[in-house]
C-alpha cells in the first residue's frame, strides 16, 4: 500500500491493532516455546521407553536364560550335595514349602500379636471389612501375615472354580470398569476407588493384570484386589498379567517386597509361606475376560493364532510360570534351542497363553512371533480385525504398555490400551487411566495423576524432574558400559587426542548401549564439546561404579552392575527356602552362571575377593539383599560444586534399587 | 575474501547440519521408527525447530508435505524437503526476546507492570490466533505468580527465554 507518507500509518496504528499484534507475537512465541518443551518431553519419554525396552531385550534372551538358570539351579551345589548323600531336599530343609503342603497349612498357629495395629479380619469377609481394610491401608498400616495367608487360601479355592476366560456382563449393573497395570501403586488404586467407587454388585470391575512388581505396595494392591474378589466373585474379574508370574517376581521386585515386609528375622516363616502361596494363586488367575460377548479384555493382546475356544479349554494351572512351560510326558530338560523347545513342550497350547499375556500391537500388518522377548507377538491392524471378527467381537482392551496419557487407541479404534499406574517412570512422567463402559459398551477413558503435593506444577517444572531422572538412568547405563564405550571412542581417535566428532560419538553410544534415542539432541546434557564442536569423550565417563567401595577391577564390576537384575533373579531362584541368604558356593555359582550367560569373564577369585571385602559372608551364608544394595555409582567429576549433588543423586538411585525408597521405581 | 571452494564447503556443511537437525527433530516423533509421523504432530515438530509460523502459514506448510491422498501421516522425505527450504531461507524466524517483553507491555495498557489473569485470558483467547482452553491453562500455570496471583510479565518473558537455551 501507501505511496506518500510511508511511515505515517505505522504511528497511527490504532490501539486495538497494536494489541492484536502484541497478542499474535506472544501466541507465536508461546506456541514455539511449548513445542520445544514437548519435543524435550518426547525425547525423555524415548529414553525411558528405550531403556525399558532394552531391559526387555535382555528378557528376550530371558527364555534361554531362565531355562539355563533353572536347570543349573536344580543341580546347584546344595541340591547335588544333598542327593549324593541320599537325603531328599525336603527332609533336609523343612523350610522349603511345596505346593501340596499349602493345603495342610494351619493358620491358627500364626498369632496376631496384641501390638498389631492393622485391620482385623474374620472370614468370610464382609463389605464392611473391605471398607475397614481400605481405611487401614490409607493409614499406611500393614496387613498381618495371617490375614494375607487367609485371603490367599480363600482366593485359591475360589479361583480354581473360574474358567480361563471370564464372561462379564453389564446387564445387571448397567456398567463396568476396566483397569490396567497397577504395578504395586496403591495410590493409583485409591484414586480409582475415590473417583469411581469401591467394587460392589452395582459397580463391577475388571482388573487387567500386572497388579504387582516395580511399585512399592504390590502386596497391598494384590491383597485388596483378592479381598474384593472374595466378597464379589461375580463382579470383580481378575485377569492374569505377565507379572503374575513367579519368575518375573524374582526379578522385578515383588519377592523382594514380600521378603522385606514379612521376612524379618523373627518371623521369616511368614515370607516362606507367602511366596509359594502367591506363586500358586497367580497361576490360578483367569487369562482374559469377555464383556457382553463383545469386548475382549486381556493383558497383552492377541496374535494370529489366538483362539478363544483353545484358550478356554487348556489347563492353565499347569503354567506356574508362563516363561517355563510344562514339559510333555517323557521329555527331559530343554537344552535351549527353539527346535528342541517345539519337541518337548506343547508349543501351540503354550503360545495361546503367551500371546494373550505378552503381546503388543504394532502399526504394520502381520504378526511376528517374538518368542525371545520372553514371549508374545507383535500384532498388526489386520490381525486385530481378523481375530475380533472371527469371535464376533468389537473391541480389544489391553494393557501391558505404559502410555503417556494413560490410554491410547490403535488399529483404527479396534484396540484400546489402558494403563493405570501414573508416574510410572518418574513423578510426572505419565497419567494413569481407567475405562468406563455403560450398557452401550462405548468406552469412556478417565485420566488421573497421583501426586503428593497439591501445587500444580507447570509443564516445564514437571519436565525437568522427569528429564533429570531419565538422564540419571542413562548415566548409569554409560557407567556400566564404560570399558566398551572407551574402546569404541578410541577406534575413532587413533592419535589419542581425546576428541571425536559428534556423529562418531552418537554412533558409538547407539552401538554400545543398544539404545536408539536422539543422542545428538542430548549432547549438552551428557558431554563437553570444545569450541571446534568436537566431543571430549572422557567427559561422558566420569561416573564410577563400586560395589561396597570395593573395585573388583573395572570390567568385573561393570558386568555385575550391568546385570544386577539377572544376578538378583539367580540369587532368588537359588534361595529355595526364601530366607534371603545363600551359601558362598551358590554365590560363586550364580556369578559363573551369569558370566556364561552374558559371555563375559568373571573369575572366581574376583568374586571371592568381592564377597570378602564387603563382608557379606556371615556364618558361611551370604545375605544377597545386602550384596545388591552395595552397588554404587560415584561421580568422579571433581571440578565443580556439582559433586555433592551428583553424589547424592547417585546414592538416591542406589536406594531406588534397594529397599528404602521404592517410590521412584527402577526402570531397568 | 574466502576462496570459492571454502565457501562451497561451508555451505555444504551448513546444509548437512540443517538436515541432521531436521532429521533429529522428526525422529523424536516417529514412534514406529518407520519414517512417518502423525500429521497432527507436525506443527509441534516445525515449531520445535525454532520456527514461528502463524496458524495459516502452518496450514500451507502442511499442505505442501501431504500426500496427494492424505493418509493422516507425513513422510520424512516430504518433511525434509519442505523444512530444508524453510530453514535455509530462514523463514518464520522468531522475533527477538526484547520484542516479547515489549508485546506484554503493550497489553499492559495501565502500565502497572503486571497483567491480571482476566486481562491475559481475554487477550489470548479472543485476539489474533486464539488459544485453546488447554493452551491457556498451561500458560497460566507457569505465568501466574503464586503469591500475588497476577502475571509479572517481565519475569515470565525472561523465564521463557531462559528455558530456551536449557
Amino acid at each position: 500500500m501507501g505511496c506518500g507518507g510511508s511511515s505515517q500509518p505505522r504511528y497511527e496504528m490504532s490501539k486495538s491493532e497494536k494489541s492484536l499484534k502484541a497478542a499474535l507475537l506472544i501466541q507465536r512465541w508461546y506456541r514455539r516455546y511449548q513445542a520445544r518443551l514437548e519435543a524435550r518431553r518426547r525425547c525423555t519419554w524415548n529414553i525411558f521407553q528405550s531403556i525399558e525396552y532394552s531391559g526387555e531385550q535382555d528378557q528376550l534372551k530371558l527364555y534361554n536364560f531362565f531355562n539355563d538358570m533353572l536347570t543349573s539351579v536344580e543341580d546347584s551345589p546344595k541340591a547335588s550335595f544333598l542327593s549324593e548323600n541320599g537325603i531328599s531336599e525336603e527332609e533336609e530343609n523343612p523350610q522349603i514349602i511345596r505346593d501340596d503342603k499349602l493345603d495342610k497349612l494351619d493358620v491358627s498357629k500364626i498369632l496376631v500379636e496384641p501390638t498389631y495395629q492393622g485391620v482385623q479380619l474374620t472370614f468370610p469377609l464382609t463389605a464392611q471389612q473391605l471398607q475397614d481394610m481400605v481405611a487401614s491401608l490409607k493409614e499406611d498400616q500393614p496387613i498381618h501375615a495371617r490375614y494375607c495367608i487367609q485371603i490367599l487360601l480363600e482366593a485359591r479355592k475360589l479361583l480354581r472354580e473360574k474358567p480361563n476366560v471370564n464372561q462379564a456382563t453389564t446387564a445387571l449393573a448397567k456398567q463396568i470398569t476396566v483397569c490396567g497395570d497397577l504395578h504395586g501403586k496403591l495410590d493409583d488404586l485409591f484414586i480409582i476407588f475415590y473417583k469411581n467407587g469401591l467394587p460392589s454388585k452395582e459397580n463391577p470391575y475388571v482388573f487387567n493384570g500386572d497388579f504387582v512388581d516395580r511399585g512399592p505396595h504390590s502386596v497391598e494392591v494384590a491383597m485388596l484386589l483378592f479381598a474384593f474378589f472374595l466378597v464379589y466373585p461375580n463382579e470383580v474379574y481378575l485377569n492374569r498379567g505377565n507379572h503374575e508370574d513367579h519368575i518375573m517376581n524374582l526379578r522385578y521386585g515383588f519377592i523382594r517386597e514380600v521378603q522385606m515386609k514379612y521376612g524379618k528375622p523373627n518371623c521369616k516363616q511368614q515370607a516362606q509361606w507367602l511366596i509359594p502361596l502367591f506363586k500358586d494363586v497367580f497361576s490360578l488367575l483367569p487369562l482374559a475376560t469377555v464383556i457382553d460377548g463383545k469386548i475382549l479384555v486381556a493383558h497383552g493382546g492377541i496374535s494370529d493364532k489366538t483362539d478363544l475356544t483353545l484358550l478356554t479349554n487348556l489347563d492353565r494351572r499347569k503354567y506356574k510360570s508362563v516363561l517355563k512351560p510344562p514339559l510333555k510326558d517323557g521329555a527331559d530338560e530343554i537344552t535351549g534351542d527353539e527346535d528342541d523347545l517345539t519337541d518337548k513342550v506343547n508349543f501351540s497350547e503354550w503360545r495361546q497363553i503367551l500371546d494373550v499375556l505378552w503381546s503388543d500391537p504394532k502399526m504394520v500388518d502381520g504378526c511376528q512371533p517374538n518368542l525371545f522377548r520372553g514371549g508374545g507377538s507383535y500384532f498388526g491392524p489386520d490381525i486385530s480385525s481378523k481375530v475380533l471378527k472371527k469371535h464376533s467381537l468389537d473391541l480389544l482392551i489391553r494393557s501391558h504398555e505404559c502410555k503417556s496419557e494413560g490410554y491410547e487407541y490403535t488399529h483404527n479404534g479396534l484396540v484400546l490400551t489402558v494403563f493405570s499406574a501414573s508416574n510410572y517412570y518418574e513423578m510426572g512422567s505419565n497419567r494413569g487411566a481407567y475405562v468406563k463402559l455403560g450398557s452401550d459398551l462405548k468406552p469412556r477413558c478417565i485420566q488421573y495423576m497421583a501426586s503428593k503435593s497439591h501445587q500444580k506444577l507447570s509443564m516445564a517444572q514437571r519436565l525437568s524432574i522427569v528429564e533429570e531422572s531419565a538422564l540419571r538412568d542413562l548415566k548409569e547405563k554409560m557407567a556400566t558400559n564404560k570399558t566398551t564405550l572407551k574402546q569404541g571412542f578410541q577406534q575413532f581417535d587413533p592419535n589419542n587426542t581425546g576428541f571425536i566428532t559428534l556423529t562418531q560419538w552418537a554412533h558409538v553410544m547407539e552401538e554400545v548401549l543398544e539404545l536408539t534415542i536422539p543422542w545428538r539432541t542430548l549432547r549438552n546434557k551428557l558431554i563437553r564439546i570444545n569450541d571446534q564442536g568436537m566431543v571430549e569423550y572422557e567427559s561422558c565417563m566420569e561416573v564410577e561404579l563400586t560395589i561396597g567401595g570395593h573395585e573388583g577391577g573395572p570390567s568385573v564390576t561393570e558386568v555385575l552392575y550391568r546385570n544386577k537384575n539377572s544376578l538378583e533373579t539367580i540369587f532368588r531362584a537359588m534361595d529355595k527356602d526364601h530366607s534371603g541368604t545363600i551359601t558362598m558356593d551358590e554365590f560363586e555359582e550364580a556369578c559363573s552362571l551369569l558370566s556364561k550367560h552374558v559371555g563375559s569373564d568373571i573369575s572366581k577369585e574376583s568374586v571371592r575377593d568381592m564377597a570378602r571385602c564387603i563382608d557379606i559372608n556371615k556364618d558361611g551364608y551370604i545375605d544377597f539383599n545386602e550384596f545388591l544394595e552395595a552397588f554404587r555409582l560415584v561421580d568422579t567429576q571433581v571440578n565443580s560444586a556439582e559433586l555433592d549433588s551428583n553424589k547424592s543423586k547417585a546414592d538416591l538411585k542406589m536406594d531406588s534399587n534397594g529397599t528404602n525408597d521404592m517410590e521412584t521405581g527402577t526402570v531397568i | 575474501m574466502a576462496a570459492p571452494a571454502d565457501e562451497k564447503e561451508s555451505a555444504e556443511s551448513l546444509l548437512a547440519e540443517t538436515q541432521k537437525k531436521i532429521s533429529d527433530a522428526f525422529d523424536i516423533f516417529d514412534h514406529e521408527s518407520n519414517k512417518t509421523v502423525d500429521v497432527r504432530e507436525v506443527g509441534t515438530i516445525i515449531r520445535s525447530l525454532n520456527c514461528c509460523p502463524s496458524e495459516g502459514e502452518l496450514h500451507d506448510l502442511l499442505a505442501e508435505m501431504e500426500e496427494e491422498e492424505p493418509t493422516g501421516y507425513i513422510r520424512f522425505d516430504r518433511f525434509l524437503q519442505t523444512m530444508t527450504e524453510v530453514l535455509m531461507a530462514r523463514k518464520f524466524k522468531p522475533s527477538p526476546e526484547d520484542q516479547l517483553q515489549k508485546a506484554f507491555e503493550v497489553l499492559d495498557t495501565d502500565k502497572k507492570g503486571y497483567l491480571t489473569v482476566e486481562e491475559l485470558t481475554k487477550c489470548m483467547t479472543e485476539e489474533a490466533e486464539p488459544f485453546t482452553q488447554e493452551e491457556l491453562e498451561e500458560m497460566l500455570s507457569a505465568a501466574v505468580d503464586p503469591d500475588k496471583g497476577v502475571i509479572l510479565y517481565k519475569d515470565y518473558a525472561s523465564l521463557m527465554a531462559v528455558d530456551e537455551t536449557a
